[in-house]
């Protein structure tokens, strides 16, 4: 008895000692589709020996979706601010160990502070963005500034927006002199008017690539992520102009954050790192031309990219992050379902 | 007639309980039927009665609330909107479609499956890129419009992408295919001597149509309403990349539910009126098939 019992702790102990070399080789990320260039995985795996399983979600709801059925196990996830916020709130993310992050200095001022992780103790900054106006300045005459000048009957049937709820919820309320930071029930209600009045004149709702039906020429203007806009200036910067709204704009932080119950906590400190360190995230601007939060990068880039408006907008625009809404997203999402029920054919 | 009949009631007759290679035989097919259909029909159930957490997590509880949802105005209206768009979309596919299957059943046999190839050779893209490629026909910008101008048949380009008649011509390139097969194999099991005989007897074509080919050829028929109606309910991908997202079909609720609202039990609500409606429409479509033969 008490040999066999040696014999499996024997087995147990050489099982256990074979899983962690193999187990502190690798890495699961669970970020943005398109936002991690290739070339970063590879660089990392070169240099570090640890293996990134690179898997991909299209919204921070449905990487949370999945992260919480804990159908599967991540080392790193990649959340915007307000699911930052919601994700400390239960207790989902495991705080970070700055002592491991020697290029955490990079990051801007600007982005500590902030409301929802003002340490950066559980999120470090991997692309910052806007949602701001394109405009096809051949065809739209007269200045656009801000969201009440998009929304004019004149504009009918030529303007595209986000398909996203909460974005054109906060729309509404900045028309109405509200933050992001003041949703309420009340407050989602009070924007129905105005939805009533915008919807009807929107031509296309597209969250995934909106700038195409800007370049296809089906519509004028739009209301569109900075990064897809930034890829009409390169393309056609002629043509396009990148306008933050004067109401105030929402600006989003995508970060990198471990997730409770990530197995390979030390390397996804070793992953952030490497990001961090110029070179490497002047790669990830290169592809995904949002603003990059990492100031010794931003040194690195050429005159024109610091030059593109939508990536790096000149001037002192107001920008708003969003807050965790909570429960509150499916009032929010109900109200938009229903008035664009009612706006379409 | 009566031998179509006969030959129909003889498969549909008293049932022989299979012996025990038969359930060997049938064994991966209930597995599958049970694993992959009816348990997760069955969880989709027991969520909708189920609670949400804030972050769109599942509790399990016992609410009516998701199903109250359900009948919320808000929600009825895309659902009848849906209907309609799947209406539509099969009567077309029926009016288009029957001639183009009974042209192929009624073919010389040389020709027959050259002419189903052709039907069938759509499938090997994939169905997202052919639908993207409607978009490069329909745009301001694209193929039709520049060929309407050239032709100087309009002065200024089309607005035909991102309407509702682009979903709907979505919708029938999608799913005639699923018409015409079907109605093929009941035309090409058609006896030509029955429609010779209702001619002779004084049938003029149009009553020779509607009394002998059209119940003959039923059984197809209403497999390929069944095969275009139940999936055009639920498709939403079509709306999304024709329609620019304008109109909300049932389908785009139920994966917003899922995503953007992390209201899974809602969503499992709505699919579950869904599942129900689709498995409503089966029945009754059956029963008249039985009762047509009886």
């Amino acid at each position: 008895m008490k040999r066999s019992m040696s014999l499996v702790l024997a087995v147990l102990a050489s099982l256990a000692m074979s899983a962690t070399p193999a187990t502190a080789a690798e890495l699961n990320l669970f970020a943005w589709s398109e936002y991690v260039p290739q070339s970063v995985l590879d660089g990392f795996t070169k240099e570090t020996g640890i293996q990134v399983n690179y898997e991909t979600y299209a919204s921070n709801e449905e990487m949370l979706a999945k992260l919480v059925s804990g159908a599967a196990s991540y080392d790193l996830v990649q959340p915007s601010e307000y699911t930052i916020e919601a994700m400390r709130k239960e207790g989902l993310l495991l705080p970070l160990d700055h002592e491991k992050l020697s290029n955490l200095k990079n990051v801007g001022k600007e982005y500590w502070g902030q409301p929802h992780d003002p340490q950066l103790g559980f999120s470090v900054p991997y692309m910052q963005g806007t949602v701001g106006i394109a405009v096809n300045k051949e065809k739209v005459k007269g200045p656009v500034t801000g969201y009440a000048d998009v929304f004019q009957e004149k504009h009918r049937g030529r303007i595209v927006v986000l398909d996203d709820a909460l974005e054109v919820v906060t729309w509404a309320m900045a028309t109405q002199g509200k933050g992001p930071d003041q949703v309420t029930k009340e407050n989602v209600l009070a924007t129905r008017p105005v939805l009533e009045k915008w919807l009807p004149l929107v031509k296309v709702y597209d969250s995934d690539s909106p700038k195409t039906a800007l370049l296809n020429g089906d519509v004028d203007l739009g209301i569109v992520w900075s990064g897809e806009a930034a890829i009409l200036m390169q393309e056609e910067g002629d043509k396009f102009a990148y306008v933050l709204p004067k109401e105030g704009a929402h600006m989003f932080i995508d970060s990198l954050a471990i997730p409770k119950g990530a197995k390979n906590v030390d390397a996804a400190h070793k992953f952030i790192d490497y990001v961090l360190r110029p070179e490497v995230s002047r790669k990830i601007s290169e592809d995904f031309p949002y603003t990059n939060p990492n100031l010794e990068a931003r040194k690195l880039l050429t005159k024109e990219e610091l030059a593109n408006p939508a990536s790096y907008p000149p001037g002192n625009p107001k920008l708003e992050t969003f807050r965790d809404i909570g429960a509150l997203a499916a009032d929010v999402d109900k109200l938009f379902t229903d008035v664009k029920a009612k706006s379409g054919s | 007639m009566r031998q179509e009949a006969t030959s129909f009631s003889a498969t549909a007759g008293p049932r022989r309980s299979p012996g025990r290679v038969g359930w060997l035989l049938l064994a991966p097919l209930v597995f599958w039927a049970g694993a992959f259909v009816l348990a997760p029909a069955l969880i989709m159930l027991v969520y909708s009665f189920a609670e949400r957490t804030a972050l769109g997590g599942v509790v399990l509880a016992f609410t009516l609330e998701n199903w109250a949802g359900v009948v919320d105005p808000v929600y009825l209206r895309i659902v009848m909107r849906s209907i309609v768009y799947a209406g539509i979309t099969t009567a077309i596919c029926l009016v288009a479609g029957y001639p183009v299957a009974y042209g192929i059943g009624r073919a010389d046999p040389r020709w027959r499956n050259l002419l189903l190839m052709a039907v069938m050779v759509p499938f090997w893209t994939s169905f997202l890129i052919r639908t993207y490629a409607w978009v490069t026909i329909l745009k301001s910008e694209g193929l039709l419009n520049s060929l309407v101008l050239q032709l100087r048949l309009v002065s200024a380009p089309l607005e035909l992408l991102y309407t509702p008649g682009a979903v709907v011509l979505g919708l029938v390139y999608t799913f005639l295919p699923f018409m015409i097969l079907p109605i093929y194999s009941s035309v090409e099991k058609l006896d030509g001597a029955l429609i010779e005989a209702a001619l002779d007897l004084g049938a003029g074509p149009l009553r020779a149509f509607s009394r002998v080919i059209v119940p003959l050829t039923s059984p197809g028929i209403a497999a390929g309403v069944l095969l275009v109606f139940v999936p055009a309910l639920g498709i939403y991908a079509v709306n999304d990349i024709l329609g620019g997202g304008r109109v909300d079909m049932i389908g785009n609720i139920i994966e917003n539910q899922f995503k953007g609202a992390r209201n899974w039990p809602f969503g499992a609500a709505l699919g579950t009126t869904l599942l129900v409606g689709f498995a409503l429409t089966y029945a009754l479509v059956s029963r008249r098939q039985r009762a047509a033969f009886s």
